[in-house]
């Protein structure tokens, strides 16, 4: 039977492995599950605006001339491309460490009476039906909008060949961008150095991640650009989803798109013969590329082990320096922590990008102008990066060696560790990503930046106080259960305080600009609210033992419909 | 010395650990030996103070684990069964974060751990993350850090896993020499070899309760008075002999 035939049952495990979340338990891998079915009925929820979206811009279309809706439906095509390049590729980004055979599989598949062969066509094989599996459903999903932008192809030409057009274009992108994605990782085991093998490779899945998270609002951007289109924009050259609109509009005769079309078949072409180029280097060398010493300390490290270890508080030092070196090896945190605050930066990207630059004076009202933009790009960054860094925290690096933690806990080093957690979102979440967007307020708002700034970093304090205020772990030693809450709530609630808190620190922000006593006194006053709660925050922390298992809530919410 | 009076252990309806109760004495060392499943997992994570006990109460120099465990805690160095660390870590890392969190000085530190890493065959792989050692080397690392603050009790749960013949050798004259000086070690293991070297005493667990208690000089080398002839009738093993046949018959079938 082929189906007991060990490359198929290799491939299956393969295939399965490529979906393996890792680090959750049982109990949190099935909440990760509600919480990827509430994003896919968000999803859904978007997608069906957007067919109104469409209905009504086609709608207009149809009574339009035929050059009306040439010109726009190229901007649109990219963008329908471009939604499955970007969910193919982050599904291959995500599931990075298991796109080539790795150490474990030499060890354990080399030892079993298999062909290198066998497990090498086993991974193509799992990989290919991964791929397959995200380019068909995204392609499932956006059909009903291609369908629509496909209807005043009529006007035009064929529209069956108008849709084989669109459709060969499109899954030639996706096509382009899953292998687009194995190739750079499969530069990174040409290129990278034996002993650096696997810590290159996860730098370079952490900035893929990162780098797929940042150009998402781009993405949104793109049926916006049929004047781009129009005029042959110079970005177009640097933007792929359009060389794939380009090779659409070209398959159906428009030579004047040649030069888009050329790119996209380069580009496919190139990240083929580099992922097959890697794949037959490794089935060469497996044993030798594979089999190494996967982290090395940094140098700085090796001088002086004690001294990083020294400052401060002896466990609440201990804690600050193992979420460092944490942060750095492990590829896992690293891409959360990248991962989150690139999706703030997108934000606020998607704000400067869409800035009216010639209201560029500090007294600006409009919703545009680039002064309202950077006051509320902080605080929005602030908003999402500090829980999301406060669950980067909480993810656990290995659950089962945190008996160490547990043997040494002591009534100090409770309010140690706390303090610990509470510095390292202080730093990713507040001083990080105001210090990146510092240049650019102060190059608009002048001086006057410097009270913004000092209110900017005082409100970070505030808000990292209030969320962790029940901070009562080691950061990366707590089981992690995701989606506790009913996410439809937690969305709403979340967005209500999102909206509240962006008035009210915008209008501060505003006073703080124009009169720098205003700042001044508002940062006093933050800070004292601040250490009032971190005063408490310690106090509590001493109190209570440290967490190491996280409970899912209570199903149950009693009525107490009785009176007793 | 180390007092356990009473200890039960329940997991839901499972009783895992029925009314166990030992002394340890300074100087000794005690091994405690059963099946897999007779609870003895569960005795060292009481001991260690990783569980509460259902019933039943430890103590250790006087101090009871109830009423301050994190004192109780401070004078235990904990080998666990598998070598479970922070394997990011350097060794050089994790014997510092160690002696961090048990708030040793820094000069205690700098000292003691080159000297660890040295003594027991770490010092060329100290920049080494841990992802890349043997069982073997985390072992050893598990085994400095539970020296590391020079603790009163030793507990280990199967120390001797994963080590080659000479840090074996090298830990069993080591926990030899600590105990001459006082310290009191409880050893966790299956090997009736390691017990015969090196324990004075032993504690024989089965389905939760003390089968056996005796000291080791008490056996006869081999013969039904040996420690492995009484293990088995005290902890009711079945005859080895059919079962083994099966596996050859199942393994020679089709």
């Amino acid at each position: 039977m082929l189906r007991d035939h060990p490359v198929v049952v290799l491939a299956r495990h393969f295939f399965a492995s490529l979906f393996d979340a890792g680090v959750l338990s049982e109990e949190g891998a099935e909440s990760l599950k509600r919480v990827l079915l509430g994003g896919l009925s968000l999803a859904i929820a978007g997608g069906l605006l957007l067919v109104r979206i469409f209905m009504a811009k086609y709608g207009e279309l149809s009574a339009a001339p035929p050059e009306a809706y040439l010109r726009e439906v190229i901007a649109d095509h990219a963008f329908l491309m471009a939604l499955p390049m970007w969910i193919v590729a982050a599904a291959m980004a995500l599931a990075g460490s298991s796109l080539f055979p790795d150490e474990t599989d030499f060890r354990i598949l080399m030892a079993q009476p298999l062909a290198r062969a066998d497990v090498f066509a086993a991974k193509l094989a799992a990989l290919l039906t991964f791929a397959g599996l995200f380019v068909a459903g995204t392609h499932a999903g956006v059909l009903p909008l291609a369908a629509l932008t496909l209807l005043g192809a009529a006007k035009t030409g064929s529209i069956v060949l108008a849709a084989l057009a669109f459709v060969a274009a499109s899954v030639a992108a996706s096509v382009c961008a899953a292998v687009g994605v194995v190739a750079v990782h499969g530069l990174a085991v040409l290129l990278g150095s034996r002993r650096r093998l696997l810590a290159f490779s996860g730098a370079v899945r952490v900035l893929l991640i990162g780098g797929l998270v940042l150009v998402l609002p781009l993405v949104t951007r793109l049926p916006a650009t049929a004047d781009a289109f129009a005029g042959d924009a110079w970005w177009l050259a640097w933007t792929p989803p359009a060389w794939f609109a380009g090779l659409e509009r070209w398959l159906l005769g428009d030579a004047s798109r040649g030069w888009l079309a050329v790119r996209a078949v380069t580009a496919t072409g190139a990240a083929i013969a580099i992922a097959i180029g890697a794949y037959v280097r490794l089935y060469r060398r497996f044993d030798r590329v594979t089999y190494q010493t996967p982290v090395a300390a940094r140098t700085g490290d090796r001088e002086r082990p004690a001294a990083a270890w020294r400052r401060s508080a002896p466990v609440g030092g201990a804690v600050r320096r193992f979420v460092t070196v944490t942060l750095r090896r492990s590829v896992l945190h690293q891409g959360l922590v990248v991962g989150l605050l690139t999706a703030a930066g997108s934000l606020v990207l998607n704000s400067l990008l869409g800035a009216d630059w010639q209201a560029s004076h500090l007294d600006a009202l409009e919703a545009d102008a680039p002064v309202v933009v950077l006051l509320w790009a902080p605080m929005t960054i602030l908003f999402l990066s500090i829980p999301a860094i406060r669950l980067a925290l909480s993810v656990p690096m290995d659950l089962r060696a945190n008996w160490i933690f547990r043997m040494t806990e002591d009534v100090e080093g409770r309010a140690e560790v706390a303090d610990a957690g509470v510095h390292a979102v202080l730093w990713w979440a507040v001083a990080v990503p105001l210090a990146l967007l510092a240049p650019l307020q102060a190059w608009i708002m002048g001086p006057a930046v410097l009270g913004v700034l000092l209110v900017e970093a005082a409100i970070g304090w505030v808000l990292v106080e209030r969320q962790m205020a029940d901070w009562r772990r080691v950061p990366f030693t707590c089981a992690y259960i995701p989606g506790k809450g009913f996410v439809p709530q937690m969305c709403v609630k979340a967005f209500a305080q999102y909206v509240v808190f962006t008035v009210l620190t915008g209008v501060a922000l505003r006073a703080s600009l124009r009169t720098p006593g205003i700042a001044l006194v508002l940062a006093l006053v933050l800070a004292a609210i601040a250490v009032v709660l971190l005063r408490r925050r310690t106090r509590e922390a001493k109190a209570m033992p440290l967490l190491f298992e996280e409970q899912v809530p209570s199903e149950l919410t009693p009525l107490r419909l009785n009176a007793d | 010395m180390l007092q356990a009076r009473g200890l039960t252990k329940r997991y839901g309806g499972l009783l895992a650990l029925d009314q166990v109760s030992f002394d340890l004495q300074p100087g000794e060392i005690v091994g405690y030996l059963g099946p897999n499943g007779s609870g003895k997992s569960t005795t060292v994570n009481l001991v260690v103070g990783l569980l509460e006990p259902s019933r039943g109460e430890l103590s250790l120099s006087g101090i009871r684990v109830a009423d301050d465990p994190i004192a109780y805690k401070r004078q235990i160095g904990y080998v666990p069964e598998e070598p479970t660390l922070y394997a990011h870590l350097t060794a050089g890392e994790y014997l510092m974060l160690v002696g961090r969190l048990r708030r040793l000085p820094t000069a205690t530190l700098e000292a003691r751990i080159p000297a660890l890493l040295r003594l027991l065959q770490l010092q060329d792989s100290r920049h080494k993350a841990m992802t890349a050692f043997s069982k073997g080397m985390r072992q050893r690392v598990l085994v400095a850090a539970a020296l590391l603050h020079n603790p009163r009790l030793l507990v280990l749960d199967e120390p001797f896993s994963g080590l080659d013949v000479n840090a074996g050798l090298l830990l069993r004259t080591l926990l030899q020499l600590l105990a001459r000086e006082g310290r009191m070690i409880f050893f966790s293991t299956h090997r009736f070899d390691m017990v015969e070297k090196l324990c004075s005493r032993v504690i024989v667990l089965s389905s939760g309760r003390i089968a056996l208690e005796r000291r080791v000089a008490d056996f006869a080398p081999d013969g039904p008075e040996s420690l492995e002839a009484t293990f088995v009738r005290a902890t009711h093993q079945p005859d080895f002999e059919p079962l083994a046949r099966e596996i050859l018959d199942a393994i020679s079938g089709t």
